[in-house]
């Protein structure tokens, strides 16, 4: 197979993704100007960052007057599964010059990540594999850009009884529950839930991540009663 | 104040995603590590969902007449039905809005 034939299947694979990721970038674009960004700030934040979820998060952050340092932790921990992929992707993109693994890096975002991956293991050894992750990655980007730039777009001109800041939880609760399949997930999410409502009401500095840690360590103390598939 | 923590958290997300690739952590990350990790993003996320519904307003909590907890709650059971983002976000926002504009209880 040819670099353009990997690159063109890693793109055609990817746009049946975007029927999800467009709307997505939509309602951030919308909501980053709502929260008070201007154009330009909400524009950029989407190659800058590039993160579905995490721009979301800062934006709430954002908005509750957060500081600097929770801001990038929060954003740090949410993207932290990306260490995973990364990880998993260095026996087969290892070998690639330092400039490929920099922009292959930046685009490995969920959506590239569970489209190429398969087609890597599914795949016997090429060395021009690494542009079927090109292709899905790029997809990505454009659609992630001009999604957000319709979003801002929209933004300013919607009436304020709409209240479209309360997409900001709706979109993280249509994200975390498809994640609920075990006992230990939903321990996570119990325990983190309840802690955060303990830790606000203490007023306590830094909350969200106190809680997030007093999720995670239940999930790993409980993970081992979890029914093994 | 804004372009420093977009550009913060910019940098932060690309290391995240190409310091394995870079070679400078060779080693496969160990089981417990990999285990730790799916847990991070609902166990950080979820607080922000508890703080956006309001739960919580003047330190006192605050169930009755609080219709982001109710359509918080409708988009949960949509979420565990459809497992759709657009459905939940629609049927969420949708509820919300009907509650907050036109029902008085």
């Amino acid at each position: 197979m040819t670099k353009w034939k990997f690159f063109k299947q890693g793109v055609f694979e990817e746009l049946p993704l975007q029927v999800g990721v467009f709307p997505f970038g939509v309602i951030y674009g919308i909501m980053a100007i709502e929260t008070g960004l201007t154009p330009l700030q909400a524009f950029l934040m989407s190659s800058i960052i590039f993160g579905g979820a995490s721009q979301i998060v800062f934006l709430q952050l954002f908005s509750s007057a957060s500081s600097i340092g929770t801001i990038v932790a929060s954003i740090g921990a949410v993207n932290s599964r990306h260490f995973l992929y990364s990880a998993s992707m260095i026996e087969f993109l290892g070998n690639l010059s330092l400039k490929w693994r920099i922009i292959l890096g930046y685009l490995l975002t969920d959506e590239a990540y569970a489209v190429s991956i398969r087609k890597f293991m599914n795949e016997p050894p090429n060395r021009f594999l690494h542009f079927h992750l090109l292709g899905t990655g790029i997809t990505l980007f454009l659609s992630w850009q001009i999604s957000t730039l319709t979003g801002v777009l929209l933004g300013g001109g919607l009436p304020q009884f709409l209240n479209l800041q309360f997409i900001i939880p709706l979109t993280f609760i249509a994200i975390i529950i498809p994640m609920v399949k075990s006992f230990s997930t939903l321990l996570v999410v119990l325990g983190s839930g309840i802690s955060a409502l303990i830790f606000k009401n203490l007023q306590m500095d830094f909350w969200i991540i106190l809680s997030a840690c007093v999720g995670i360590m239940l999930g790993i103390v409980t993970s081992k009663f979890d029914i093994k598939s | 104040m804004i372009w420093t923590s977009i550009i913060l958290c910019g940098i932060i997300t690309f290391l995240i995603r190409f310091i394995p690739l870079s070679g400078v952590v060779s080693a496969e990350p160990s089981p417990f590590i990999k285990n730790s990790f799916k847990y991070i993003p609902m166990a950080v996320l979820t607080p922000i969902i508890v703080n956006d519904l309001s739960i919580i307003q003047n330190n006192s909590f605050f169930f009755i007449d609080n219709y982001k907890l109710y359509a918080g709650v409708i988009a949960i059971i949509v979420a565990v039905i459809s497992k759709n983002i657009l459905a939940t976000i629609t049927l969420g926002m949708g509820s919300f809005l009907i509650m907050s504009n036109f029902i008085n209880i």
